[in-house]
This record gives structure tokens, C-alpha cells and sequence, in this order.
């Protein structure tokens, strides 16, 4: 009997990671009924934020397993979006479908991409994937007959409802969705490969790891979800220009996911939440200042890679080890050499 | 310079990260001496080397040359004092030509005509070297390139010049060369600490030797004397 | 400095066809050049607009050459020259236009402007290196590049917001540097300001290419940017050479802007052009090679020029880049191929 409330607290200790995402996941879904977050302009705070969070785990997917920065992420973003929205207006494709289309396509792009550049240094797929963002937004605002340009491509709505309450679940659910994959991923022996590849290049092709083979897979996974939540974009705010696709928008979300921790897809999801909302509060706060937000996502990343690379994750985990030290203490030693 | 002492090691401890190589060790070199450091591999040779040359701080003991405290001194103060190092991956700069190579290696000198003279010195003892002058460095083969750093290393006008494993990876008639050019700066007063696997050719060539195992100081003595040390004839020697 | 060597191939199919690509795209491109250049303006734009990405683009060049450090807040710099040149000339314009008998301010006048550019961008070069990247460096080496990179475009996104409130989103230009009227060249009438432009960047960069090859300093900054320890085992001080490097490469960018101003007006999103541009030349040259960047950078200004002429403004962003990644199917490592130390795959 003495035994069992020990047995519990071991379980729970064990599955505290688990235990602490349900948490964060249950804390998400009740936000919208707790003040100030009852109003439907700070809920559009709350869609933004989990938006910026499921963009920001399909971005460090990338950067943090296969240490490739891809610049052009907005763009593969805009792209889903603009598919899906272009279905929608021309073909009346149901944006449910459209939004994966959108994601097919981004990630097909994605694929091209990545094949070229993918056996260089990462640098190459960095600037490369800047390229194509650009060439992408340079498409887009050449062909108005197509895309209406800068005017703005007016787009179907995802959901009949006008409140945001229905939208921020929908964003919630790919968020989790694409957690989940990714996560999935990340644990099979793909994440295994991506690994071997980060640590020792040479060993993982001798392995038999085709290195190229499985960076290219990363990358058009990341795509592919940027596309298909790109598609989600199109439908929610209703309107679409080339602007999303601005090399801005992937500072913002490379700012998050560098915050949150690179190379954890949590800490990019749950930063994501303070930091936005922060931000849009800022937005708020100082909108006689244009731009300020963006100095503060400057700011911030500029300080966390100086002075915390590991970003938010790294402190928890920190935290973490430094309660488990505490509670048991040193183990032995290491054996001294020589 | 205290008693033409030109390099002090006493009790210094060095290592990485997480792993400690050299303990307690103590070595000295005096002017004009050919001195070596030998041992198997992983003994520690490059580690001391290295610590010595500035790449490595110390974690314990001092380190002198030509009197003044070096230890922790970053590596390029280390060079401009008067230490030439040439390591063993040579660190050549492979897109620039072999006389760039040397240019570069002058940096620090200051009287033109000085550097002039020494790469004359260069080309007399390593004539391979004058015919492959416009060529780039990264084009040459191994022995070549063997001669370039240590050539590059002379550049500096150096008191000391620390060579590591000079012989490795090298054809025999290459380490012959190698080895004459080392015994030729020697005569012309060059004072050298050479570390070495090659033991055999090494003794017959040194003043003195210290033999480093597991990174501590086992054996120290002329190399007449290290040639008829039993341990070293057992173990390196081959006897 | 030359090609360095790269065990990369272009993927085994395409080889066969690698003759007949080259061959075809050779003949078109010579065609379309013949027909551009019938027009004067072309080859004038061509060649200014070259010399100003040949002077970004080197300095790119050899940061990430030297430093190993992909620089995304390089556009900033142009547009810190752009702007130091529009307020130092500004005066000296307004003086113009109150008496314009003032013929040594209208020779030298805008000199100055160009001048504090370039100190005002070589010292920001500095403070990037000691705040930023030095403690970068000593903290860790670890995932060098990408840091670096993402460390400059958060540089870059505070810069151009910073100017954004500071200074605001109104455009500052000069009608013209010197108020002349346009010389006759060939029988074309080409403007003074354009003309001196051309001038500026091959004498820059004919000073920087003589620097590096024939000076002691210039020999180092190569030694550097080939092999860290060998450097330091000749003497060499590292931190001495970064500081150089930075001081020289934002110097360029930033005279780049100021000698463009009367092109390019001093406004926030200025440097995004230029930014994308020498980054774009970088790329198709290979990274960190330096000659490879002037040659590539007048390549570039052709491709856009002729984007321009035949396509439309609009789609200079579009067709370079399908042609850089054809390139880079055929020569991943460049077109005169790269010159970076360290791991060729990180």
C-alpha cells in the first residue's frame, strides 16, 4: 500500500512532457472563454497566434532537424494560399480540398527546390529558397489578370459562421494536426536519419543514408504544410495579396521558432501564443509607430541567438534537469580518464 | 633569456572539452638545441605542441619563452614573439601560390630585406620548392607541401620552430629530405622541437629527447642515451 | 584566387544533353544581346548598374569568404550610404541652387557626400563585428553560417524599421549629382552623374582587387579566408582581419548607395534590391569568390537589363532566378566555381 502514492507520482514524473503538451493543449482550447480573450477582436489575436504557431512547428521541422533555413517559407506559405483561393474563385473547389491542393502544389515546389539545392551547403537552400519566394511573389504580382495583384484576390470563406470562435478551433485542430505528424516524423527512423545526417555526415552515408534523399523528404514535408496552412490564411482573412508572401513574414515566424527553441517543435507552438499576442498588443500599444513589432521580433531573435541560442525549450529543459538534480542526487561520477 | 633557455614547460596540464591529455608535464629547450618529443600515438605530442604554440590554454602550469609567460597567450601573439610552428595538418592556404604561401608566412616581419634573405634560405633548402614557385600550394604533393610549411614556418625569422611529425605520411626518400632540411637548420642555428613518431631516425639526428606516454614525461636524456634506453629499445625500437 | 576543387557533379542524366543545353542557350543568348545592345542605353545601363552590384557583391564576396558569415542586413548598408550621401549633398544642392556660378562646389560638391558614405559605413562594419559577431563568436562556433545568417536578417528587419520610424517612408533623393549636361559618346548622349558612376566603381574596385593581391594586408585578409590556424601560425591576428574585412565590405555597399542616390533615393525598402541582387550574383559566381562576384555582378546587370527590355520590370525578380537554378543544375558550385574554406556539405 505505501507504495502506490510513489508508484503514481513515478508515472506521472515520467510522463511530465506528455502531461505538461495536454495541459498547454487544454489551457488553448478554454482561452477563447477566458477574459479578455471573450472578445472577437482578441480572439482574432488568438487565430493569428496559433497560426503563427503551426507555421512556426512546420518551420523549424526544417531548420531544426536538417539545419536548413528556408527563407522563402512566406512565400510556399502565399502560394498554398493563392492556389487554394484561385480554386475556389475559378474552379468553385470547396477550400476543405483547395487547402490541400494548395499544400500539394507548395510542396511540389518545395520538392524542386530542394533537389537542387539540397546536396550543396544548407546556405545554397537558404538563399535558394529566398529566390523562389521571390520569384514566386514576383509571379504572382505580374499575372493580375490571374491573381488581381496588389489589388487583393477576394477569397470564399472557409466556414458560413462571421465569428472567429469556429475559426480559432479549425487553426487549433491543424496546429495539433501538424504537430502531430511532424512529431511522428521526427520520432520514426526518418528523424533518426535527419539526425545521423546533423551530427556526422560521412558516417550516415556510410550507414547507407542517402543524405540528399532524406533532406529532400524534410523539405517537402515543411512545404507541404506551409501550403495547406497557407490555404487556411486564404480563407480566414478572405483576402489575399502578394504581400503575404513578404520575406518579413518569414523573419516573424523564423523569430518564433528560434525563441521557442530550435530544433523543438513545442517551444515553437508554445511560444508562439505570448510572443504574438505580445506583439499585437505592442502593435496596439504604439500604433503611432509603424513597424515597431517587427523591431521587437528583430530585437528579440537578435538577442536569444547571442545570448540563448537554445531559445525557450533549452531554459525548460535546463529547469528541468536542475529539478531532477535536486530530487535525486548525483548519480556516480564520471570515471576519470587515464 | 635566462641561461640560453629558449622554452620552459613546467608542470603543465592540458586538454579538451572533457578530456585532459597532458599531466604534469615538464620540458625545456636551450638555445641552438635540437630537441624531440616522441611517443606512440595519442601520447599527447600534438596536444603539447599545440598548448605551447597558443592554440590550447593550459589548464595548470607555466609555460616560458625566451623568458616571458606565453601560457593562455592567443596564438598569433604567440608566432609574433618568435615562435614558428608548423603543425601537422600544415594549414597551407591552397589557392595561393607557393611564394604567397611564404609571403604570408613573413607577415610579421617588418625589414624587407630580411624576408628576402629568408626565402633565399627557403629556396636553397628546399630546391623543389623554387621550381613550383607560381604553383598553387593546394596543387602540390605531400612532400612538397611538408616542405612548404616548414618553409613558411622559417619565414617568421623564428628563435623556435616547432615541427610536429614532419615524417608523417611521407615516401622515405621524402622523410630523408625532410630530415636533412631540419638537420641543415640546425646547423645554422635554428633551435628546434621536433615532435616525431619515427624514433629511430629521430635519436640519431637530436641533442636531447623526451619520450611523452599517456601524456606524462616517462624519459628524458641525450639521444645516445635514449638509443640504449632498454624501454625505449623494447618498446619503440623494436629490439 | 581560383576555383577551389568540388567533388560535385551534375546529377548523371543530364550530363548527355549538358553539350546540346549549353550550346543552344549560348546561341540565344548571344542573339538576344546582339539585338539589345542595337540600343545604347542598354549597354550604359548595363554597364553602371554592374559596377554598383560588382562593388555590393564583393564585399558579400568576401565576408562570407573570410568570415564565413552570409550577411543579410547587406542591403541596409546601401541604404545607410544612400542616406549619409542624401544628407551631407543636400546642403551642398540647395547652395547649387542658390548660385550656380559656384563651379568648384559643382565639380567637387557631391565628393563629400560619397566620402562620409564610405566612413560612416566602414565604422557600422566595425560595430557589426564587435557587437555582434564577436561575442557571437566567442560564445560558439557551433552552427556558424546559419546563426550568422539569421542573426543579420534580424539586423536587417530592425535597420529598415528602425529608419522606418525614425526617418519615415518619404523618398530622399537628388535630382542629379552634377548638374551638367550629358556627354556624347559614340553619338549617344549619356549623363555626367552616370558616366562618374562607372568611374567610381571600376576605380574602387581596381584599388580593392590590387589591395588584396599586392599588399601585405590584402595577402592576410586571403590567408584568412583560406586557412584560420595557418593565418594565426604566421602571425596573423584574427580579429584584426575581421574587423578589416566588415570595415571594408559594408564601406563598398554603403558607396554604393551613395553614388546611386540620384538613381536610388534613400527610402526603406531601398536596399532590398541591391541585397537580392549581390546575394543573387554571389550565388550564380560561387560563394566567396571574389573575382568571380566583379565578373558575375556585370552578368547579372545584363540579365536583368535584357529581363527588363524584352520581358518587363516587373519580371526581373522571376526569369534570373529560373536561370540560376538552371545553373546551378549543370554547376552547383558556381559558375567560376567556390572558394569557401571548411566542409564543402555542412
Amino acid at each position: 500500500m505505501a507504495t502506490h502514492p510513489s508508484a503514481w507520482a513515478a508515472l506521472l514524473r515520467a510522463n511530465r512532457r506528455r502531461i505538461a503538451l495536454i495541459a498547454v493543449l487544454v489551457v488553448a482550447l478554454v482561452l477563447p472563454f477566458i477574459p479578455p480573450f471573450t472578445g472577437e477582436d482578441y480572439r482574432r489575436w488568438l487565430v493569428g497566434a496559433a497560426f503563427m504557431a503551426a507555421q512556426a512547428v512546420a518551420f523549424d521541422f526544417t531548420a531544426g532537424y536538417i539545419n536548413i533555413v528556408n527563407f522563402g517559407f512566406a512565400a510556399f506559405v502565399g502560394l498554398g494560399g493563392y492556389t487554394s483561393g484561385l480554386l475556389a474563385v475559378e474552379l468553385g473547389i470547396p477550400p476543405v480540398i483547395g487547402m490541400v491542393v494548395g499544400g500539394a502544389v507548395s510542396g511540389f515546389v518545395g520538392l524542386v527546390t530542394g533537389a537542387l539545392t539540397l546536396r550543396l551547403r544548407g546556405i545554397y537552400a537558404a538563399v535558394m529558397a529566398w529566390f523562389v519566394g521571390l520569384a514566386l511573389m514576383g509571379i504572382v504580382r505580374n499575372v493580375p489578370e490571374l491573381t488581381r495583384g496588389s489589388l487583393g484576390l477576394a477569397v470564399p470563406s472557409l466556414l458560413d459562421s462571421p465569428e472567429n470562435l469556429p475559426y480559432y478551433y479549425v487553426i487549433l485542430a491543424m496546429l495539433v494536426v501538424t504537430f502531430g505528424v511532424l512529431t511522428w516524423v521526427i520520432r520514426s527512423r526518418f528523424g533518426l536519419a535527419f539526425r545521423a545526417i546533423g551530427q556526422n555526415l560521412a558516417a550516415a552515408r556510410a550507414s547507407g543514408i542517402n543524405p540528399t534523399r532524406y533532406l529532400v523528404i524534410n523539405f517537402v514535408l515543411s512545404c507541404a504544410f506551409a501550403g495547406w496552412l497557407g490555404g487556411f490564411y486564404a480563407h480566414y482573412y478572405g483576402i489575399l495579396t502578394p504581400d503575404v508572401m513578404l520575406t518579413s513574414h518569414t523573419v516573424e515566424v523564423l523569430a518564433i521558432a528560434y525563441i521557442g527553441g530550435r530544433g523543438s517543435l513545442w517551444g515553437a507552438a508554445v511560444i508562439a501564443f505570448p510572443l504574438s499576442i505580445g506583439v499585437e498588443y505592442a502593435k496596439v500599444q504604439f500604433s503611432t509607430l509603424p513597424g515597431v513589432h517587427l523591431v521587437l521580433y528583430g530585437l528579440l531573435l537578435i538577442v536569444v541567438m547571442i545570448y540563448r541560442p537554445g531559445g525557450v525549450a533549452a531554459a525548460v529543459r535546463s529547469f528541468d534537469d536542475w529539478l531532477e538534480r535536486r530530487r535525486r542526487p548525483a548519480v556516480a561520477e564520471a570515471p576519470h580518464p587515464a | 633569456m635566462t641561461n640560453g633557455r629558449v622554452l620552459d614547460l613546467e608542470n603543465v596540464e592540458a586538454g579538451y572539452d572533457l578530456l585532459q591529455v597532458l599531466w604534469d608535464v615538464t620540458l625545456h629547450v636551450d638555445e641552438g638545441e635540437f630537441v624531440a618529443l616522441l611517443g606512440p600515438n595519442g601520447a599527447g605530442k600534438t596536444t603539447a605542441l599545440r598548448t605551447i604554440a597558443g592554440f590550447l590554454k593550459p589548464l595548470e602550469g607555466d609555460i616560458s619563452f625566451r623568458g616571458r609567460a606565453i601560457g593562455g597567450a592567443p596564438a598569433h601573439a604567440v608566432s609574433r614573439m618568435g615562435l614558428g610552428y608548423v603543425s601537422e595538418s600544415l594549414n597551407l592556404f591552397p589557392a595561393m601560390s607557393v611564394n604567397e604561401n611564404l609571403q604570408v608566412g613573413a607577415n610579421a616581419v617588418r625589414d624587407k630585406a630580411r624576408i628576402a634573405s629568408t626565402m633565399d634560405l627557403v629556396f636553397q633548402l628546399f630546391p623543389r620548392l623554387l621550381e613550383r614557385r607560381d604553383q598553387l600550394a593546394g596543387t602540390l604533393s605531400g612532400g612538397e607541401r611538408k616542405m612548404l610549411a616548414i618553409g613558411r614556418g622559417l619565414m617568421g625569422s623564428p628563435t623556435l620552430l616547432l615541427v610536429d611529425e614532419p615524417s608523417l605520411g611521407l615516401a622515405p626518400m621524402a622523410t630523408v629530405a625532410t630530415f636533412e632540411a631540419l638537420k641543415a637548420l640546425r646547423e645554422r642555428g635554428v633551435t628546434i622541437l621536433l615532435v616525431e613518431q619515427n624514433v629511430n631516425t629521430t635519436l640519431h639526428l637530436v641533442d636531447r629527447a623526451y619520450v611523452l606516454e599517456q601524456g606524462r614525461i616517462v624519459l628524458e636524456g641525450t639521444g645516445a642515451q635514449l638509443l640504449r634506453n632498454p624501454h625505449v629499445q623494447s618498446a619503440y625500437l623494436g629490439i | 584566387m581560383t576555383t577551389a576543387a568540388t567533388n560535385l557533379r551534375p546529377a548523371p542524366f543530364l550530363r548527355r544533353y549538358l553539350t546540346f543545353t549549353w550550346l543552344t542557350l549560348a546561341i540565344a543568348a548571344a542573339i538576344m544581346v546582339f539585338e539589345a545592345f542595337a540600343n545604347a542605353s542598354l549597354v550604359v545601363n548595363t554597364l553602371v548598374t554592374g559596377g554598383m552590384w560588382a562593388l555590393m557583391a564583393a564585399g558579400l564576396a568576401m565576408v562570407f569568404g573570410v568570415m564565413n558569415i552570409p550577411n543579410f542586413a547587406h542591403g541596409e548598408l546601401f541604404l545607410l550610404g544612400s542616406f549619409t550621401a542624401f544628407t551631407v549633398f543636400s546642403p551642398i544642392q540647395d547652395a547649387l541652387f542658390d548660385d550656380p556660378s559656384l563651379t568648384w562646389l559643382k565639380v567637387f560638391g557631391p565628393i563629400p557626400g560619397m566620402v562620409v558614405a564610405l566612413a560612416v559605413g566602414a565604422i557600422t562594419g566595425v560595430l557589426l563585428e564587435v557587437v555582434l559577431f564577436r561575442p557571437l563568436r566567442r560564445r560558439s562556433r557551433d552552427q556558424w553560417v546559419m546563426n550568422t545568417f539569421l542573426l543579420t536578417a534580424g539586423v536587417s528587419v530592425v535597420a529598415i524599421n528602425s529608419y522606418r520610424l525614425v526617418v519615415g517612408n518619404d523618398f530622399h533623393g537628388v535630382s542629379g549629382y552634377w548638374i551638367v549636361p550629358p556627354v556624347n559618346v559614340a553619338g549617344v548622349p549619356i549623363s555626367v552623374d552616370r558616366l562618374m558612376v562607372l568611374l567610381i566603381a571600376v576605380v574602387t574596385i581596381g584599388l580593392f582587387a590590387l589591395f588584396l593581391q599586392r599588399s601585405r594586408l590584402g595577402r592576410a585578409i586571403r590567408a584568412v579566408s583560406q586557412d584560420e590556424t595557418g593565418a594565426q601560425m604566421a602571425g596573423i591576428d584574427l580579429n584584426g582581419i575581421f574587423i578589416l574585412t566588415m570595415a571594408i565590405s559594408c564601406a563598398l555597399a554603403a558607396l554604393a548607395g551613395a553614388s546611386l542616390l540620384f538613381l536610388f533615393p534613400a527610402y526603406p525598402d531601398v536596399g532590398l534590391q541591391p541585397l537580392y541582387t549581390a546575394w543573387f550574383v554571389v550565388i550564380l559566381a560561387g560563394l566567396g569568390n571574389i573575382p568571380g562576384a566583379v565578373v558575375g555582378a556585370f552578368l547579372v546587370a545584363l540579365l536583368q537589363n535584357l529581363t527588363i527590355f524584352y520581358v518587363g520590370v516587373g519580371w526581373v525578380d522571376v526569369l534570373p532566378t529560373l536561370f540560376i537554378m538552371l545553373i546551378l543544375l549543370f554547376k552547383p558550385s558556381g559558375l567560376f566555381g567556390s572558394a569557401v574554406k571548411g566542409v564543402w556539405e555542412q
